[in-house]
């Protein structure tokens, strides 16, 4: 079997360090993932460091050769789907080349899936859009509301994860998405708390509200933390507070200007 | 009725479930894992209600269902090879506090300053406590990998000193 050149197996490997980051997986994940795709390829001495927001990769083969790269990851939007697809592709692609002791799995092949998983989308954006009104509105219930503060929580919740997927072709920061996202809850549950009558708003908001809870980031940051990369777990446990904090502030803000605007 | 067991806490148990499929759905997921998330979802709050009914305390509850439920989640997810990070995102939203923060945020705008920092603390308790749990599962899970990479590397026999000597090279 004829060797991989170093320069393209440097870049396949960052590809796939770059998908997993950018969907928001734990960086140990990421390390592990980069450095099991490397192994496949025969350069075993690979290092990589990974932090929430770039990939220090250096590719050796321990003899002679060695290339080091840098990348910066910009935009990290959750994606669950994405990580679990790369990462049954390169856990295939490990068990195929210990079978047979060939890379079964060609670089081309791996390139073609990684930019499949890449370019799909697992459900249509209308689909999304929907669910996220199903999770808003059967909180809702969950907390305690009636049926037809149900219907207005789906609404709601439709409304908000259009907003927060126009919103999120504006490039907007995680934490400015957020603080706009609370703030367009309040003010879409106040316009209809005004035309649909004997609801109480509290249920509706809350609902509303497990749309944008930071939960991914609050998992990571324990999972990094409890595996060693302190770097990364610190990083996000900020971020979770951040966000939290955006949430609260988005909520308050528009109850206020509400309240300025003579509303009840 | 004196017991937990009822219609209502299998309502409950409901509504978390379809709130969670809706949640995966727009994390992108898709497959029997959505089946299997959003019954750890209904799970986690099911046992979290049976055991605030029979503990009267808060913390304690969130605590062990989330530990049951971060246990079941480290077996299923390896049986539907799925990371097991995508499966506890998903299941513990339902014991997030956000309700708790929205009703400090509401306490804090209409005044009441003593209600509010009660629910600031509740929010910072629960979602401590939640982090407690997954990192106990975690750290528990991470240890037993070690010791079993450990044991399959010196064959049979294997002593903590040995544990030590291949954690130093990696």
């Amino acid at each position: 079997m004829s060797k991989i050149e170093i320069k393209e197996a440097s870049d396949v490997i960052l590809e796939v360090g770059r998908i997993l980051l950018a969907s928001g997986s734990t960086t140990n994940r990421v390390e592990t993932m980069m450095l099991k795709v490397a192994n496949c390829f025969g350069y075993p001495k690979t290092h990589a460091f990974v932090t929430p927001t770039g990939i220090f990769l250096t590719v050796a083969d321990g003899k002679s050769e060695h290339r080091t790269q840098i990348y910066r990851v910009e935009s990290r939007q959750m994606n669950l789907g994405k990580i679990t697809a790369v990462s049954s592709l390169v856990n295939a692609m490990e068990k195929a080349h210990c079978d047979t002791s060939q890379g079964k799995m060609s670089i081309a092949k791996l390139k073609e899936e990684l930019y499949r998983v890449d370019h799909t989308r697992n459900w249509p954006t209308w689909v999304q859009i929907f669910a996220g009104g199903a999770t808003s509105g059967f909180f809702c219930l969950l907390y305690g509301g009636s049926w037809l503060e149900f219907a207005v929580a789906y609404a709601v919740g439709v409304l908000v994860s259009l907003s927060v997927y126009l919103l999120g072709k504006l490039r907007l920061t995680l934490y400015l998405a957020n603080l706009v996202g609370a703030m367009l809850i309040v003010l879409f549950t106040k316009m209809f708390d005004v035309w649909v009558p004997y609801i109480k708003i509290d249920n509706i908001i809350i609902g509303g509200i497990m749309l944008l809870v930071p939960g991914l980031a609050m998992v990571n940051a324990i999972r990094d933390t409890m595996s060693g990369d302190l770097v990364s777990g610190m990083a996000k446990a900020v971020e979770a507070i951040f966000n939290a904090v955006a949430i609260a502030t988005g909520t308050g803000v528009m109850f206020k200007i509400w309240t300025l605007l003579g509303g009840a | 009725m004196n017991h937990p067991f009822n219609y209502l806490t299998l309502m409950q148990f409901c509504w978390s479930c379809c709130s969670i499929i809706g949640f995966s759905i727009r994390m992108n997921l898709r497959g029997i894992k959505v089946f299997f998330i959003a019954l750890g979802a209904g799970l986690n709050w099911g046992t979290y209600l049976v055991i605030l009914h029979y503990s009267k305390s808060l913390l304690l509850s969130v605590f062990l269902s989330t530990l049951l439920v971060c246990i079941y989640c480290e077996i299923v997810a390896r049986m539907v090879h799925t990371p097991v990070s995508v499966f506890v995102t998903c299941v513990i939203i339902p014991l997030v506090p956000g309700s708790s923060l929205f009703y400090a945020m509401r306490s804090f705008l209409e005044g009441d300053r003593v209600q509010a920092s009660h629910h600031i603390a509740y929010v910072f308790l629960i979602g401590v406590t939640i982090a407690m749990a997954i990192a106990v599962v975690s750290s528990f899970t991470l240890l037993g990998k070690r010791i079993a990479r450990s044991a399959a590397a010196t064959g049979d026999q294997f002593d903590v000193a040995d544990l030590m000597d291949k954690d130093n090279e990696k």
